[in-house]
């Protein structure tokens, strides 16, 4: 199983600055949490193993209190709502999605459409 | 490998107690059994823990952990990870707190001993701990670190008398014995009794262990006291 050195470290080191404050953040008791195993936990930090499932990157985040997003990116995967939100109008959002990445639009101006359509929706 | 200094019995039981009570005033006191070992190891003194096939790593069998002690940096053999195999929960433990007695006790000189790594060589552990019967005296006193650790005497006395109703030792000869019999094992083994095996569970320690705390603590005695002068 190929590993992900930069999702490991990452991981490792926002649970050990974690850890000095409080011990919920120990190898067993995160795993725990998590929901794996120590053994899968200790290699996926190592870089041995590759990141879990989306779900359990998405707890991580969580409990490590940093956006699960950036994590997932990390771990090449992506968050399973997003599937779901596609799946929900396959044509239409495919299309919409399409249509962005080829018009060129910068980060800048994907967070400033985004942000024009929460206000609208508040 | 290091010829380990002599360390009084009392010097390493004090460490234990010390290191406790350093965790203690940190995380705030540990009011009763068990002990964090894990979070001892890890949050107290910074280390890092890990899981890893060791026999695979160090291409010998019966590794239970290892320690970098410049890298701050332990590993324990992935078949005692308690979260696969419960059964196993005291012997993983006492394999951490085995790891924190070389931390506390032998880092200097494990330190002092070690030549400067070859470049671009990855670092040899400062020490291998192998599950072998006849071992080296510093294995010897990271184990008795380990009991003192894990199963301090105060608590365990507590304990006992919350669950015996007083200080009285348990004679267990009898119960040796017919345990021994039963389990049809050699004249040298000695079977874990009762009361051994209900404190190790609160303890979350092996009733081996328990049971040698135990004896040592002179609450369960082996063979029956000869009658007192004064009876």
């Amino acid at each position: 199983m190929a590993g992900n050195r930069k999702f490991g470290d990452r991981i490792r080191s926002l649970r050990e600055a974690k850890k000095k404050e409080d011990p919920a953040f120990s190898l067993r008791k995160f795993a725990q949490a998590v929901g794996i195993s120590p053994t899968f936990l200790s290699k996926v930090e190592k870089g041995e193993f590759a990141p879990p499932a989306p779900e359990r990157i998405k707890k991580m985040a969580e409990l490590l209190g940093v956006d699960a997003d950036e994590l997932l990116a990390l771990a090449n995967k992506m968050d399973p709502d997003l599937s779901d939100i596609i799946k929900d109008q396959p044509k239409a959002m495919a299309d919409f999605l399409r249509t962005a990445r080829d018009t060129g639009l910068t980060v800048e101006d994907l967070r400033a459409i985004t942000e024009k359509m929460r206000r609208q929706n508040d | 490998m290091i010829d380990v200094k002599f360390i009084p019995e009392t010097h390493i039981e004090r460490a234990a107690i010390e290191l406790m009570a350093a965790y203690g005033q940190k995380y705030g006191d540990v009011a009763g059994p068990p002990i964090p070992a894990e979070e001892i190891l890890e949050c107290h003194l910074e280390l890092s823990l890990g899981f890893d096939d060791l026999a695979k790593r160090f291409g010998e069998p019966g590794i239970l952990g290892a320690t970098w002690i410049e890298d701050k940096n332990v590993l324990i053999d992935q078949s005692l990870d308690p979260a696969e195999n419960p059964r196993i929960e005291g012997r993983y433990r006492f394999t951490v707190a085995h790891e924190v007695g070389h931390w506390v006790l032998h880092r200097h000189q494990l330190v002092a001993a070690r030549s400067a790594p070859l470049l671009n060589k990855t670092p040899e552990p400062s020490i291998i701990c192998r599950a072998t019967a006849k071992k080296r005296p510093i294995e010897s006193q990271a184990d008795r670190f380990a009991g003192y650790l894990l199963m301090p005497e105060e608590m365990v006395r507590r304990h006992w008398t919350d669950t015996n109703g007083s200080q009285s030792p348990y004679v267990a000869q009898d119960e040796i014995a017919q345990l021994a019999a039963q389990l049809n094992l050699a004249k040298d083994d000695q079977p874990t009794v009762g009361v051994s095996k209900r404190m190790a569970g609160a303890f979350h320690v092996s009733g081996q262990a328990m049971q040698i705390r135990l004896i040592n603590l002179g609450l369960i005695l082996t063979k029956k006291p000869p009658p007192s002068l004064f009876a």
